[in-house]
């Protein structure tokens, strides 16, 4: 950044920065105006219409939206993936912690087995991660199932309507808590080692050098993993989407309201309701997430 | 600071921890040796009495006509060229947005961020719309461009370039003359590489997994990517309709499919680790 | 304008893909420049388009190339590629995208009878009437081809059918001192007698995700619950007497406990039927050949027997999937393309081959009556003649079944509502009430007149 001095001496290299700065920005904003704000301008436009298989298309202004507040299937959606977000994100990141904290205690033996263990569900699709689990939640030939069947304990039925949001957390735990973690992880391993030093001589232990030192320096990686984990909560799709295959009773069109949105397009032919659906939930994410930022950082004063 | 004692506990636990985020994996390892009807008449963490790889692998790959080798390229090339496009976009513009002042280039950042909580299928669908219009559909830029869009990404490389690039480094560049983009291509760059890998890697995850995009824009079966392919040999495993039953092919596909971006993180994890330290703890 | 089903229909997009499926459908090799009027194409014209280097793009789930190889020899100017684009629900995304996307679709392709409606709705297939497709209509099994011909044109040419049969295993039958059932009424005897031989294993298996299956079995009692007048009136019968007393019949096995209630074509199911799980499937003509690729360990243990019926001594049955081969109306050759399809499932010796190499049951009659068909002693069924038998059940299938222009949603809700009771074993009428009210809210939302 420029000091004053240089900007009163130099306004002609202060231009040629400026022109500089918006010539580098500019090949991300061409796509990212082509690629995200013109297909969400559209979608905005089509919400706003109304298009049937019989008596063609017509503009209905906030009919959909008013609709979609009255939905039951879109409601219930909403409040599934809330208290998926209230039960999964709070353990996913809370485990994410524990081992980003054990790797950086440096205690444990094969810490970097471990590390890559942990992360290498990550590298796998989600197709995939569907795939497998689906095949291990079998209820007649999974190996749980399997198991517990010679052992003569009960096994929970993963894919029944009971089980089912919790063995969706479950693949989706498996699949990013090595996500967090590394990013944790290395913003524990930025903290420089002399931090620690002044709390060892007084003394500290592990758990408290954790609390009272590791935790609060990684905030804003936590208040990233936390905002990512959120959004991801709400647009929860692609593993409901794969096991509708494997569950489809249990596991509806309208699961999850992304789930609902797709189904509404793809095979109900209600593409502007399902627009409009989509931008509320957009709406949505965007006041959670804005709530989350305000109460870290509310917290973060009274500190 | 001396190195803290081992303990033996912890290690325990951790490796209990390890079993269950491997098992998954070993599953899909064990059931990739395994015939169709081995599959489901064995337990099935342990091996069949039939060890039936080779001839899943040679399933795999000679299947309607090599179509295996076919996704794995285009799965390469998709990947390659989104993660190399998002990366430069994201990295001069994450360089200009922590180096520069100028006007407007906060809120720009704003917007970025923003786009972040934009609910994916609300994009989808107009974005094949558009597509179709301009005839995109069925072509590889049906991929790729909507790919090169990272605004993490983007965010990524604001912060790295923010705590790694010192001014001072830019000053005394700009006293001995250097032009503001060669400054960037040869002093900066380098400094960004392990971001710009972390950047590279992650994208490339993203498009390696995407299943929905290609599934919507690309019809050819010679152009899909492995997770369509795959999804398609398992509808054909599933449906009635004259299909036969090609799980092993399937599983041995998905194991195989798996490979190479685990290869990659191994090989890459220096890099990409320092580039998360720096983006995350000044997040 | 009519929207496109299920795919995104979009107020700018469609209209823009409408207007260049128009043109297209306007400036085919043919010179019939009146996609409307169907003047016949003469037979100069066809003999010219068979004789002209074409390469035709067809799109199907099974692997027909010996069949294709005949057409070939035939017409040697013609090449066909056989393109495997997948097949279930991802399969019509893929086409209607591509349909809609104005390029990348197929010249034919294979389309399930109940999506043909809706496909001819969204005005996608070319009438095959001008190309002389009517002269094939006594090639096919009546029942294949009222799917494929409306007042208003013929929009396919039919390849396979599933007159539904009971494919039994003959060792778990024994075991429960049960013969293959001649009634319904029967059939819940044999339930209990199987459940109580061995309280893993059921009789067979209804699947609460697969409405297709379960309608084969309303079909058979003679329940037609949807009509299609081609235009704008559809009606919607899901809760009528018949359905209700063959939701009732099942409502007494599924509260017992005698039949099992697993989604289908899942890992599971596949497990039940190679591990005895279900001693019967009432599957359709294809399900013999799929059995053998599927449940290959259980080979000689099955047997196959007509349905159960209603009433002793009558003979009926349902339908469970087939397909037609439609002609896209964006296909810039249609004259290859629909002389194509008709060779594939008329001509005789492809139709036999369509019989014996893949899980299809040809829709073509003389290939039915074929010794290499009929004729086929199957090891997998113990050397019965499981073709001819299923040869002889297709003829008592009720011919005037209809479909609604929108399955999809129709399927999707029976899932929601009898596939839910099934799996909580609730009421399976009342869930039928729930269906009806659904799928006529979902066709007035559409524009719909019920009727």
């Amino acid at each position: 950044m420029t000091t004053t001095a240089e900007k009163a001496s130099a306004p002609t290299w202060r231009r040629r920065q400026r022109i500089a700065a918006y010539l580098f920005v500019a090949p991300f904003f061409v796509f990212f105006v082509l690629m995200l704000l013109v297909p969400l301008f559209y979608a905005g436009y089509l919400s706003f219409f109304r298009e049937q298989l019989i008596g063609g298309n017509a503009f209905v202004g906030l009919d959909n939206y008013v609709r979609a507040l009255q939905d039951e299937r879109f409601l219930r959606g909403v409040l599934r993936v809330t208290l998926f977000l209230l039960v999964q994100v709070p353990v996913m990141l809370g485990l994410a912690l524990l081992f980003a904290l054990v790797l950086d205690s440096g205690r444990l033996r094969f810490a970097s087995l471990v590390r890559l263990g942990i992360f290498l569900p990550y590298a796998i699709p989600g197709v995939i991660a569907a795939l497998m689990w689906g095949y291990l939640y079998g209820q007649d030939f999974g190996p749980f199932a399997q198991a517990g069947r010679a052992l003569g304990l009960p096994v929970p039925e993963f894919l029944s309507s009971g089980w089912m949001l919790a063995s969706i957390g479950n693949i989706v735990t498996w699949s990013f808590v090595g996500y967090n973690m590394i990013i944790m992880y290395a913003a524990l391993r930025a903290i420089p080692a002399e931090i620690y030093e002044a709390a060892r001589m007084d003394g500290a232990g592990e758990f408290r050098l954790a609390w009272s030192i590791k935790i609060p320096s990684i905030r804003p990686s936590l208040l990233l993993t936390l905002i990512f984990s959120v959004i991801g909560s709400f647009q929860l799709f692609t593993e409901p989407q794969l096991l509708k295959s494997i569950s489809p009773v249990v596991v509806t069109g309208e699961y999850t309201p992304n789930l609902y949105a797709f189904t509404l397009a793809f095979s109900r032919s209600e593409l502007n309701y399902a627009a409009a659906v989509s931008f509320l939930l957009g709406i949505l994410i965007m006041i959670v997430s804005y709530v989350v930022q305000l109460s870290t950082q509310r917290r973060e004063r009274q500190r | 600071m001396s190195a803290p004692r081992r303990s033996n506990l912890l290690t325990v636990l951790m490796l209990g921890v390890l079993a269950y985020f491997l098992l998954p994996v070993v599953w899909l390892v064990v059931a990739s040796t395994k015939s169709n009807s081995g599959l489901f008449r064995s337990f099935g963490l342990w091996f069949d009495r039939d060890f039936a790889l080779g001839d899943n692998l040679r399933s795999v790959f000679t299947r309607d006509d090599g179509v295996f080798v076919r996704w794995l390229v285009n799965t390469f090339a998709y990947a390659g060229l989104s993660a190399v496009g998002a990366t430069v976009l994201a990295t001069m513009a994450g360089y200009a947005f922590a180096k520069y002042t100028f006007p407007g280039g906060r809120l720009l950042f704003n917007i970025v961020l923003g786009a972040v909580m934009i609910p994916t299928t609300a994009l989808a669908i107009p974005t094949y719309l558009l597509f179709s219009n301009a005839g995109l559909t069925n072509t590889p830029w049906a991929i790729i461009l909507p790919s090169i869009v990272n605004p993490f990404g983007l965010y990524l490389m604001t912060v790295y370039a923010q705590s790694a690039i010192d001014d001072s480094l830019l000053e005394s560049a700009r006293i001995d003359g250097a032009g503001e983009f060669r400054i960037f291509w040869q002093v900066c760059a380098r400094i960004l590489a392990p971001g710009m890998v972390t950047v590279l890697l992650f994208t490339l995850v993203a498009t390696w997994n995407n299943y929905f995009l290609p599934l919507i824009m690309l019809q050819d079966t010679d152009k899909l990517p492995l997770t369509v392919g795959l999804a398609q040999w398992q509808s054909a495993a599933t449906r009635g309709n004259g299909g036969e039953a090609l799980y092993s092919s399937v599983i041995t596909g998905a194991m195989v499919s798996t490979l190479p971006l685990i290869a990659m993180f191994l090989f890459l994890q220096r890099y990409w680790q320092s580039g998360l330290a720096d983006g995350g703890v000044k997040g | 304008m009519h929207a496109f089903h299920r795919r995104p229909a979009a107020a700018l997009g469609a209209g823009a893909v409408a207007l260049a499926l128009m043109l297209t459908g306007c400036s085919g090799d043919s010179g019939d420049d009146s996609p409307a009027a169907a003047a016949p194409v003469s037979q100069e014209e066809i003999d010219k388009a068979m004789a002209t280097p074409t390469t035709l793009t067809f799109w199907e789930a099974n692997k027909l190339q010996p069949e294709i190889d005949l057409f070939q020899a035939k017409y040697p100017a013609i090449k066909v590629n056989l393109v495997d684009a997948g097949s279930g629900p991802d399969y019509y995304t893929k086409l209607r995208s591509a349909i809609k996307a104005g390029e990348g679709a197929p010249d034919v392709a294979q389309i399930e009878y109940h999506h043909m409606p809706s496909f001819i709705l969204e005005d996608s297939l070319a009438d095959l009437t001008p190309y002389g497709a009517a002269a094939s209509k006594d090639l096919f099994a009546p029942f294949a081809w009222s799917q494929v011909a409306t007042d208003n044109g013929i929009y396919g040419i039919p390849q396979d059918t599933g007159p539904l049969g009971l494919l039994y295993r003959t060792d778990i039958f024994d075991k429960a001192k049960v013969t293959p059932p001649a009634t319904w009424a029967d059939f819940a005897a044999a339930a209990a007698a199987v459940h109580q031989a061995d309280a893993g294993q059921y009789i067979t298996n209804i699947s609460p995700s697969n409405a297709s299956a379960t309608l084969g079995l309303f079909w058979q009692a003679g329940a037609r619950p949807f009509s299609y007048d081609g235009k704008e009136t559809v009606s919607v019968k899901l809760n009528s007497p018949e359905m209700k007393q063959v939701a009732q019949y099942w409502q007494d096995l599924v509260t017992k406990d005698l039949v099992s209630t697993d989604p289908d074509f899942t890992d599971q199911w596949f497990q039940g039927l190679a591990n005895g799980k279900y001693a019967s499937w009432t599957s359709a003509a294809w399900g013999p050949v799929f059995l053998q690729g599927t449940a290959a360990d259980t080979a000689g243990k099955w047997r196959a027997a007509e349905l159960p019926q209603w009433t002793a001594g009558v003979k009926a049955s349902g339908n469970v999937g087939g397909s037609a081969n439609a002609v896209l109306k964006s296909s810039k050759n249609p004259i290859a393309a629909a002389k194509f399809a008709e060779f594939l499932n008329g001509d005789h010796a492809s139709a036999v081959k369509l019989g014996t190499d893949v899980p299809l049951f040809p829709a073509a009659v003389s290939a039915l009556s074929d010794p290499a068909l009929t004729g086929n002693k199957n090891e997998f069924f113990g050397g019965q003649e499981v073709t001819k038998l299923f040869t002889e059940i297709s003829p008592t299938v009720g011919t005037d079944f209809q479909w609604l222009p929108f399955m999809d949603p129709v399927f999707e809700s029976y899932n929601q509502t009898f596939g839910k009771a099934l799996t909580e074993k609730g009421s399976l009428t009342g869930a039928l009430d729930a269906w009806q009210d659904e799928v006529v809210a979902y066709a007035k939302s559409q524009g719909f007149t019920v009727s």
